[in-house]
């Protein structure tokens, strides 16, 4: 008797207790601005951290070869060592540092790229921006991997030359959507206005135009950091471009298929395939307007 | 409809002309090291010299560029600079299983793309919608190469069925169009999210319009709205996205053909880059870049055919 009181005793406690918890989380939520900025901010943070500071915390070095090769997944080495013994997890860490360290730097001169050629055609007279979206169209009728193998096989290996490859490759569509939103800012009823009030280029673009084009260059440079992404992974994979890049692990993880070495090839790209996600999920929650 | 065409077909004309003067550019940034790359590292100076003349390398840049335009017009791509063979013979030899790889996967990818597409337009925000835009997405940031490894991962190591690459001979027997059917879902699964997605939006859009309430309200039941109103008029904004797709599923194509060593285009483009064996590079750059323009000036004439207002913008 007495032991029933006390267990419906206790259940009172923890409902009550389980109540409060879930209240906090799934009620209070709602005004903490914050948790959907760590929603959408959190795949690409754990991505960064995985990078940069994940070989401080797994200190195996990558380039040490003393395991035995090709060893599946074990306390000693959770991901496995690669045909060489070396530490898969180290490596990936190290592949991933290599990867953003290149495509981020392309990823911002690739916007830069874009958002400048976008309102050079876009203010130029109609014959000039005109000619340069013709040029534009040439450009774009290349597929990005033709010109960065063309690039790579013709330019000296290094990684100034990937980060430009990726960076001249990944900004024309940016340029097209900047160009078309200037032309239609500049009959706008506001625009006229100013123009009418003695406003020269320099003041429409700064104070008119970035204004009003900068939710769609935010949006873009996520999606062009995923393209830039995917390039070098790409140019990783068929052998050129940055010697230990996720792609080029990949690559020979699947040299060596005929061993049966899934830790080779499916966490590299998976890792790939989460960054691509990370990167397109920025620019939508950018897109809806929930972040930055 | 006759002046839209000829604007159409100017503007593609102008474009390619910028493409083939971009390749002058590259062949000319390359152009030194072709002489070089054909007789060795020790080769004499009069030698490279000689050999220039025989390229017509050197002499004035405008007579270059014309003997460039002649080379081209005459359907002549030069030689490759490792083989020696015709570039032309040699593109001609790997597009016949590019276009065998290309006509099954994009054929396949375009009944995926309907089907996966019409199952989310009808059920658009709805758990059988999320289900499918959570697919289309998972597949959409699924790198080709990946997608090609874990395939072979799959089926020719797990459960061996079927070959994980090589050559085979596309259309000679049985046992060797096994070699296409994993590179063709490759290709497949590469292509169709992106089109699933856009159809899925449109489809969303055409079926709250006013037409599909007038149907409705006629009596027509729901299958006949969706195939024979809905569908076609959804179709449209695929036609223009397969046509500006082209470059994209061609970069997949390159990483795909590698993963399986597969002998079409884009094996002979990165071994031709790897190799740097420039006269090929810059011959499939051409071809590349003239079957983009004219995928381009095709959907743009099959759109303002499909829909008249669009022959006014």
């Amino acid at each position: 008797m007495s032991s029933e009181a006390t267990s419906n005793k206790r259940q009172k406690f923890f409902g009550a207790f389980f109540r409060k918890i879930t209240e906090f989380f799934f009620e209070k939520q709602k005004t903490f601005a914050s948790w959907h900025w760590i929603r959408h901010a959190g795949l690409p943070m754990l991505l960064a951290l995985f990078c940069f500071l994940g070989p401080y915390v797994w200190r195996l070095s990558p380039t040490a070869d003393d395991a035995a090769a090709i060893a599946a997944p074990a306390w000693a080495h959770p991901a496995g060592t690669d045909d060489l013994g070396r530490d898969e997890l180290a490596r990936l860490m190290r592949g991933g540092a290599e990867t953003l360290s290149v495509a981020v730097p392309a990823a911002v001169v690739a916007v830069l790229l874009g958002a400048g050629y976008g309102m050079l055609a876009g203010f130029a007279p109609a014959v000039v921006g005109r000619m340069l979206m013709c040029l534009l169209d040439a450009l774009l009728a290349l597929p990005s991997l033709v010109v960065l193998l063309c690039g790579a096989a013709m330019l000296p290996p290094g990684p100034v030359t990937d980060c430009g490859l990726i960076a001249i490759t990944a900004w024309f569509s940016l340029a097209r959507l900047v160009r078309s939103e200037i032309v239609a800012l500049r009959d706008r009823d506001f625009a006229h206005a100013a123009r009418q009030l003695g406003a020269g280029p320099w003041h429409m673009a700064y104070v008119h135009y970035v204004p009003n084009i900068s939710r769609l260059i935010a949006v873009n440079a996520a999606l062009i950091l995923g393209d830039a992404i995917l390039s070098l992974s790409s140019l990783g994979f068929l052998g050129l471009g940055p010697a230990e890049s996720w792609g080029s692990m990949l690559r020979s993880g699947l040299a060596v298929i005929g061993r049966n070495a899934w830790w080779l090839i499916l966490p590299p790209g998976l890792l790939i395939a989460g960054s691509l996600y990370a990167a397109s999920a920025a620019g939508e929650a950018i897109a809806e307007g929930r972040a930055a | 409809m006759l002046g839209h065409l000829a604007r159409r077909c100017l503007e593609a004309a102008a474009t390619l002309a910028v493409l083939v003067t971009l390749t002058f550019c590259l062949a000319h940034l390359a152009g030194g090291s072709a002489a070089r790359s054909i007789l060795g590292p020790h080769a004499s100076p009069e030698a490279l010299k000689s050999l220039n003349a025989l390229l017509h390398q050197g002499g004035p840049p405008g007579a270059q560029y014309s003997f460039w335009w002649n080379k081209l017009l005459h359907g002549d791509l030069g030689q490759s600079a490792i083989t020696n063979e015709d570039v032309a013979v040699r593109i001609g030899n790997a597009a016949g299983p590019t276009l065998a790889l290309y006509t099954l996967g994009l054929g396949s990818a375009a009944l995926l793309a309907t089907a996966l597409g019409l199952l989310h337009g009808v059920f658009y925000r709805r758990p059988i919608g999320r289900v499918c835009s959570a697919l289309e997405i998972a597949l959409y940031v699924t790198p080709g190469f990946f997608i090609a490894a874990v395939l072979s991962l799959v089926f020719s190591i797990w459960l061996p069925v079927l070959p994980a690459g090589g050559a085979g001979d596309p259309g000679q027997n049985a046992a060797d169009m096994r070699h296409l059917v994993l590179p063709a879902v490759s290709v497949m699964l590469l292509a169709s999210p992106g089109l699933a997605r856009v159809f899925a939006q449109s489809v969303d859009a055409e079926l709250s319009r006013d037409y599909v309430r007038t149907a409705r309200a006629r009596g027509l039941g729901w299958l006949a709205i969706l195939f024979r109103h809905v569908m076609p008029n959804a179709a449209r904004p695929l036609v223009t996205l397969l046509g500006l797709s082209l470059p994209v599923i061609f970069s997949g194509d390159v990483v795909v053909e590698s993963a399986f060593d597969y002998p079409g285009l884009g094996r002979l483009l990165s071994q031709s880059a790897l190799g740097h064996d420039y006269p090929v590079l810059l011959g499939i750059v051409l071809l590349i870049g003239v079957a983009t323009i004219i995928g381009n000036l095709a959907a743009d004439i099959a759109l303002a055919l499909l829909d008249p207002r669009a022959r006014y913008v």
